[in-house]
């Protein structure tokens, strides 16, 4: 598993969201943001433009 | 007889018949409540003047249909039109809700009584947490170890013998993770199939209602007064339901089966690391499956999709983005409402962008493209679920949801309707397998289920403490 995001980087992230948090709770999302990492160099790929999600919206019955 | 070791099936047929009475397997059923839910803390309420007297009026009435007279209980994230329910958390710890869940109106309709409101992880993700205000289920094979979640109470009081079936919430495998653990079926079905309208959310693209029964015939049963459009629900997806009893047959000659083995063989240690190896009893419980499912008259071919990994972070990703936008004004204004695992584990969708969210929600639709193209060649597919044994509960870490190989969640990223059927055991605990199937074909997967389970014996044994009690007089 990587190294943490550094303590500077991941406490301008918390600002930014608005959240208080303890210095527990800092300390492990600190620790679990190594999953959010992982997530999104998963998801973050080269696509083709046209590589549009799917949505669609069923209209109620009157 | 003891009426609380009848399925919903042979209930029924012994209610139509006047064997049994609605009134008397109801007092059934909450006299093991009392007796065992101590240690099983199933149950975060208990509606036994409410239940006794519904039992009274179905034993006075016409026979609505093979649901008449059944106890059921609801996870405490369905809410109930004049009744507490909490989502498991402090934040709505006296919330009685003005309305009920439009999936408990059908079932009530159907006639159906309700037990109870049953034990979950906070909103459906948070647990087990021993910070919340209700302790966390245990699993009836062994109270040391865990039920799986988030389902937890539903799929251990089905497990128990403390209802006759339940209902769950799956996002990422809330029912048939629990249903595995607990050696009970449990169904996810197809997005848009079974309504959401009254059930607190954990991510809206992702979260669907089903139910957690002893048989997949009792499954078949439930099915078939949930499913069906409902305008409240913006996903509800208006599709004939057929006769999901009728579908049921014991041979699977004609069939063919996908087999989806390397994301337990290959994938999970590939990306999760050796602790997500499946146990060596998981991997010949899981081939000894297969070869019944042949005996039965399938072809067996495999199925090659992308890694599994593929289908969970992008799963995890929007799960994460969409519960955080739900829940983000009360983690940045009452964080101390909330139990330890839910804060953790959602705060961290506060550290995602969207462009984040867009890239996971395009690879959903090229995954859930590709599972359709594989299924196209076949009938159905299995896929392994949780590959060993129920942990203890207390080695349940605060990330485990992010930390292992979960098998379950490439079906709510496709929306595809899967069903978990107990296929041996280890240790004393229960093992399991998914079958797959494609949009609104729940009907198929369950016929495959019920095929499985009437040639073998898995599903027929109970936990030693749901015999535990003398038999009701």
């Amino acid at each position: 598993m990587s190294e943490p995001i550094s303590s500077e980087w991941f406490g301008f992230l918390v600002e930014r969201a608005g959240l208080k948090l303890t210095p527990e709770q800092f300390a492990e999302l600190r620790q679990g943001y190594r999953f959010v990492e992982r997530m999104i160099r998963t998801v973050r790929r080269p696509r083709d433009r046209t590589a549009e999600p799917a949505h669609i919206f069923v209209q109620p019955r009157a | 007889m003891d009426p609380t070791q009848l399925t919903i099936a042979e209930a029924s047929r012994a209610i139509h018949s006047g064997q049994l009475s609605p009134l008397a397997l109801t007092e059934a059923y909450l006299e093991r409540i009392a007796g065992l839910d101590g240690e099983l803390h199933s149950y975060v309420l208990v509606l036994r003047d409410q239940a006794l007297a519904a039992a009274r009026a179905r034993t006075d009435e016409v026979f609505r249909g093979p649901l008449h007279g059944i106890p059921i209980g609801l996870k405490d994230i369905y809410k109930t039109s004049g009744i507490r329910t909490t989502a498991g958390s402090r934040r709505y710890l006296d919330h009685v809700p003005d309305e009920d869940a439009e999936t408990w109106v059908r079932l009530h309709d159907a006639g159906a009584i309700l037990l109870g409101k049953h034990e979950t992880h906070e909103f459906a993700i948070g647990g087990p947490d021993f910070t919340l205000p209700f302790e966390p289920a245990r699993n009836p094979w062994n109270t040391a170890h865990y039920p799986a979640g988030s389902s937890s109470g539903s799929a251990v009081a089905v497990a128990a013998g403390l209802c006759a079936g339940a209902m769950g919430s799956d996002t990422g495998g809330s029912i048939r993770g629990p249903a595995a653990y607990t050696g009970i079926v449990g169904l996810k079905p197809t997005y848009g199939r079974v309504s959401r309208c009254g059930v607190f959310p954990l991510s809206y693209t992702l979260d669907h209602c089903g139910p957690l029964t002893r048989t997949v015939e009792d499954c078949a049963i439930m099915m078939q007064a949930l499913a069906g459009y409902d305008s409240q629900d913006p996903a509800s997806a208006d599709v004939p339901v057929p006769n999901y009893q009728a579908a049921l047959t014991r041979r699977l000659n004609g069939l063919t089966i996908g087999v989806i083995r390397h994301f337990h063989e290959r994938d999970a240690v590939a990306d999760f690391g050796a602790d997500s190896a499946p146990s060596a009893a998981y991997v010949t419980a899981f081939d000894a499956a297969c070869r019944t499912l042949e005996r039965l008259g399938a072809r067996l071919v495999d199925l090659q999709l992308s890694p599994l990994i593929d289908y969970l972070d992008a799963n995890r990703l929007i799960m994460l983005a969409e519960a955080y936008a739900l829940h983000e004004a009360d983690f940045c204004e009452r964080p101390h409402l909330f139990g330890h695992h839910m804060f953790a584990r959602i705060a961290l969708g506060a550290f995602l962008s969207a462009a984040d969210y867009v890239e996971a929600v395009r690879q959903r639709r090229e995954l859930a493209v590709e599972f359709a193209r594989a299924l196209a060649t076949v009938d159905v597919a299995v896929s392994a679920n949780s590959t060993g044994p129920a942990p203890r509960i207390d080695a349940v870490s605060t990330y485990s949801t992010f930390e292992r190989a979960s098998y379950t969640s490439p079906y709510n990223l496709t929306g595809s309707p899967a069903l978990s059927v107990p296929i041996g055991f280890e240790n004393g605990l229960p093992l399991a397998f998914q079958i797959a199937g494609k949009p609104f074909d729940e009907a198929g997967v369950m016929r495959v289920g019920h095929a499985f389970e009437q040639a073998t014996e898995f599903h027929r044994q109970r936990p030693a403490i749901a015999a535990s009690l003398p038999l009701h007089q």
